[in-house]
């Protein structure tokens, strides 16, 4: 072999090596193709194919070759067999090993909880797994191969996932692990954790896109209902005047709300956190805190409402109201301390205020003369003052709350205030009136003003009340009112004196007129009546004319004899001849005068005269011409007959009528005991219009010249000067009943 | 049956005479009139009367004085003496209507000359 030939023979074993060499590569590679790309069927049977190919040319080669060397192909050959039996049995391994991760994938693809799928490069599904099938309303997953998502859902929602997936195989770059909305197949909305990343294949060229979503749509409420809740929670603390921390056993601030950062003048509660009281308060305040918390981390009881003075920079002194209280976990241990200071100076002027306000009321009520008082709508007291003490002999210790049932003996009395109370609370306006108590058994008159008291919305909650003891204005007032009346009645005993003076004097001149009169008159009238009776002794029996002219001129002369007889009784009654007399000797006197005229006219008398009664001053005369006057005319009132019943009795008078006329006012008064006379008739009775004319002198109902119609206008003129009273009425039973009353 | 005399006082000479005229009509009397009292005694003296019939107002003496006169003397202090006056009513409690005062009947002159006829008689009785 030339040079040429040895250089082009050893460029043809050059060649020939570099040949085998590729042959064999490609068989390996294919066998390891086989082992490591699973996901491929098709690329695994090409695989398989190509490494077969590789090993069939190297063989033919082999035997080709094994001309020139037959040992050497020979041992090539060995080695070639027991190399592919390696491999055949690598390639039984790497069938094991790939039907093992074929089954772990699909285990995977049909029960994990979540979307899975594959897409090619226009986002069509190559693959997805059950749930995803389910997801979309449909049995197997391969019912969803070459769709996409515009076939379920519309451009709103798919537009969008096809923009991502476009730009996840443009940049190469996927997403995982970020939460997005989600419109479900069925319409439901959620949130689903999504990963999308590039689907390469074994080159590292894109070929589509995979993912993953699971709906993580409760996850994600309740992480938004938390933090929802934590924010409120924060906003709360932030929005509260009361300066609120948590701290650590170390004292170093957890929790800061806003309050307390602007209180200690911090930039803001985030600068605070980490920080403890020594950075923002005086020594003082630091240490006490700090001894205060040790007890408090150790015992577990907390501190309520602890108040302390605080200096703010301006020198200000304010006071704090500070509780704290320790955190436990879950073992009971405690591990920090929450907290609040709460600035309580205003409520504390207030409150000093409000009892400052409520000792001058008090001072103010306490010093006046009235019983002052407050009661609730139950009638409790909520305020009195000391004349209330006094008035009750009672402290206000043992008042306030309680009410008037519980303490004031007299029951109707504590009843009529609750009702003057209750009508003050439904009228809601201020009410003055007379109220009586009996104070130690003595009765005390009170003016009160009852008002009711309104809160802020003019609602009444309270009534008040001041009474003021007037019972001595009203003493005085009644004795005024006494003595008044006693002036008045004074003054009327001097009129009537007066009057009775003057018709005394009246009558006297008159009595005196009167008596002249009636003798001048009576003088002519004895003088006619003598020469009557001569005149009629010479009147012939025969003549019945002149006889008859003669009785009627005596009867003129007996009229007017009467006349101006009754003319002198009336005017001359004024003179009474008081003694002691029996009254029902009087009666029976008076009786016995008039007995034959009342038999004669068929008149049964019938006396009811009561032993025991008081003598009576009286001009036994007079009265007697009183009741004789009575019986007539009562038997006047009984022309057919009748009964007439003569009854004497004592009395108290109850009252005295004071439209009885003046004279009789002042004679008998109420309490004087005195004797009646009675006469009762069963005549006709008085008719309503003579009722009062009958006391009138000269007035008669009686057959001209039967009466002088003076009878009764003398016999009251006599009663009257007895100072008792003549009266007239109709029994209920018929007839009429004359009432004599004298002063016993 | 013997005469009776009767003084009658009283300044009414109508009433006198006609009581006077009554009387003798009525019985045995001899009636002597005396209208001015002042001559009363006087009469009573010269006639002697078995009764005085008096009246009470009078101008110038009254009955009073005119009973008076004739009481305080001797002869005459015993003749029963009637007051017959228009100053009196008839008294309703006695059965002749008279009315006793001072020791002295007193009628009225309204009577009727019968109550005064029998009083007239009483008296003369009494008096005898």
């Amino acid at each position: 072999m030339d040079e040429e030939e040895v250089t082009a023979s050893k460029r043809a074993m050059g060649n020939e090596q570099t040949l085998r060499v590729a042959l064999a590569f490609s068989g390996l590679l294919g066998v390891v193709w086989l082992v490591v790309m699973e996901a491929s069927p098709v690329a695994r049977v090409a695989a398989g194919a190509v490494s077969i190919l590789a090993i069939f040319v190297l063989a033919w080669n082999h035997r080709r070759k094994a001309g020139d060397a037959s040992r050497e192909s020979e041992v090539l050959a060995e080695r070639l067999v027991e190399q592919n039996r390696q491999l055949s049995d690598d390639l039984t391994q790497v069938k094991d090993r790939h039907k093992l991760l074929d089954h772990y994938f699909e285990t995977l693809m049909e029960h994990i909880p979540a979307n899975i799928y594959f897409k090619d490069l226009e986002s069509k599904f190559l693959q997805v797994n059950q749930n995803m099938a389910e997801s979309f309303g449909l049995q197997h997953p391969a019912d969803l191969e070459g769709k996409s998502d515009h076939d379920f859902f519309d451009h709103e929602h798919a537009d969008p996932a096809l923009a991502d997936e476009e730009e996840i195989i443009k940049s190469g770059k996927g997403v995982s692990g970020f939460v997005e909305h989600e419109t479900f197949a069925d319409g439901k909305e959620g949130w689903v954790l999504t990963t999308k990343m590039p689907f390469r294949n074994r080159h590292g060229t894109i070929i589509g896109t995979f993912g993953m979503s699971s709906n993580v749509t409760e996850l994600v409420e309740t992480q938004n209902t938390l933090e929802r809740e934590r924010n409120v929670l924060r906003s709360l603390i932030d929005s509260l005047p009361d300066r609120i921390f948590v701290r650590d056993p170390g004292r170093h601030y957890l929790v800061v709300n806003k309050a307390m950062a602007e209180w200690v003048d911090a930039e803001s509660s985030e600068v605070m956190l980490g920080k403890t009281p020594a950075d923002y308060f005086p020594p003082d305040v630091v240490e006490k805190g700090a001894a205060e918390e040790l007890d408090i981390l150790s015992s577990g009881v907390p501190i309520l409402n602890r108040e302390w003075n605080f200096k703010t920079r301006e020198g200000e002194v304010r006071n704090m109201a500070t509780t704290k209280v320790p955190l436990l976990d879950q073992d009971g241990r405690s591990w920090g301390i929450v907290g609040m200071d709460r600035d309580v100076t205003e409520a504390r002027r207030a409150r000093q205020v409000l009892i400052e306000t409520e000792q001058r009321l008090q001072e103010m009520m306490d010093n006046s003369p009235a019983v002052v008082y407050l009661k609730d709508l139950d009638g409790r007291y909520l305020m009195v003052n000391r004349g209330y003490e006094e008035l009750f002999g009672i402290g206000r210790e043992d008042v306030l709350g309680r009410t008037d049932h519980d303490f004031i003996g007299d029951r109707s009395a504590a009843d009529k205030f609750r009702e003057n109370d209750l009508m003050v609370i439904k009228v809601g306006k201020a009410v003055q009136m007379d109220e009586e108590l009996y104070v130690e058994g003595e009765p005390r008159w009170y003016v009160s003003a009852r008002f009711p008291l309104r809160d802020i919305n003019g609602k009444v909650h309270a009534v008040g009340g001041i009474s003021t003891d007037i019972t001595d204005r009203k003493r005085a007032e009644e004795e005024t009112r006494q003595l008044n009346d006693d002036l008045v009645s004074a003054n009327d005993d001097l009129q009537q004196a007066q009057e009775h003076l003057i018709q005394a004097e009246k009558m006297e001149s008159i009595g005196r007129l009167a008596s002249g009169v009636a003798h001048e008159v009576k003088n002519p009238l004895a003088m006619i009546g003598m020469g009557l009776e001569l005149l009629a002794r010479k009147i012939p029996k025969e003549d019945e004319k002149g006889r008859e002219t003669i009785v009627r001129m005596k009867r003129g002369i007996e009229r007017a004899k009467k006349i101006v007889e009754g003319l002198v009784d009336f005017s001359s009654a004024r003179q009474l001849a008081l003694e002691p007399k029996d009254v029902n000797e009087v009666v029976r006197d008076s009786h016995a005068l008039v007995d034959y005229q009342l038999k004669k006219s068929n008149i049964t008398v019938v006396e009811e005269l009561v032993d025991g009664i008081p003598e009576v001053k009286l001009d036994a005369t007079k009265v007697e011409q009183v009741l004789v006057n009575l019986m007539i005319n009562a038997s006047q009132a009984m022309p057919d007959g009748g009964q007439l019943t003569l009854r004497t009795l004592t009395a108290r008078i109850e009252d005295v009528r004071r439209d009885e006329g003046a004279r009789t006012a002042g004679h008998l008064r109420a309490g004087d005991t005195v004797v009646r006379i009675e006469i009762d008739d069963t005549g006709t009775g008085i008719s309503e219009e003579i009722a009062g004319k009958l006391y009138d002198p000269f007035f008669t109902t009686k057959p001209t010249g039967a009466g002088t119609g003076l009878g009764l206008s003398v016999s009251r003129k006599i009663i009257d000067l007895h100072h008792g009273t003549l009266e007239l009425a109709n029994r209920p039973e018929g007839g009429v009943r004359a009432t004599v009353t004298l002063k016993a | 049956m013997r005469t009776t005399r009767l003084l009658i006082v009283d300044d009414e000479p109508d009433f006198t005479a006609l009581l006077k005229a009554n009387l003798e009509v009525s019985g045995n009397f001899m009636v002597r009139q005396v209208n001015d009292s002042s001559l009363a005694l006087k009469a009573a003296k010269e006639f002697r009367p078995h009764l005085c019939i008096v009246d009470v107002v009078m101008p110038g003496m009254d009955g009073g004085d005119v009973v008076a006169q004739i009481r305080a003397e001797p002869d005459l202090k015993k003749v029963p003496v009637m007051m017959l006056t228009a100053l009196v009513e008839e008294n309703p409690h006695t059965k002749d209507g008279e009315t006793q005062t001072g020791g002295l009947p007193f009628v009225s002159k309204t009577s009727g000359f019968d109550t005064i006829l029998a009083c007239i008689e009483k008296h003369l009785d009494e008096g005898a």
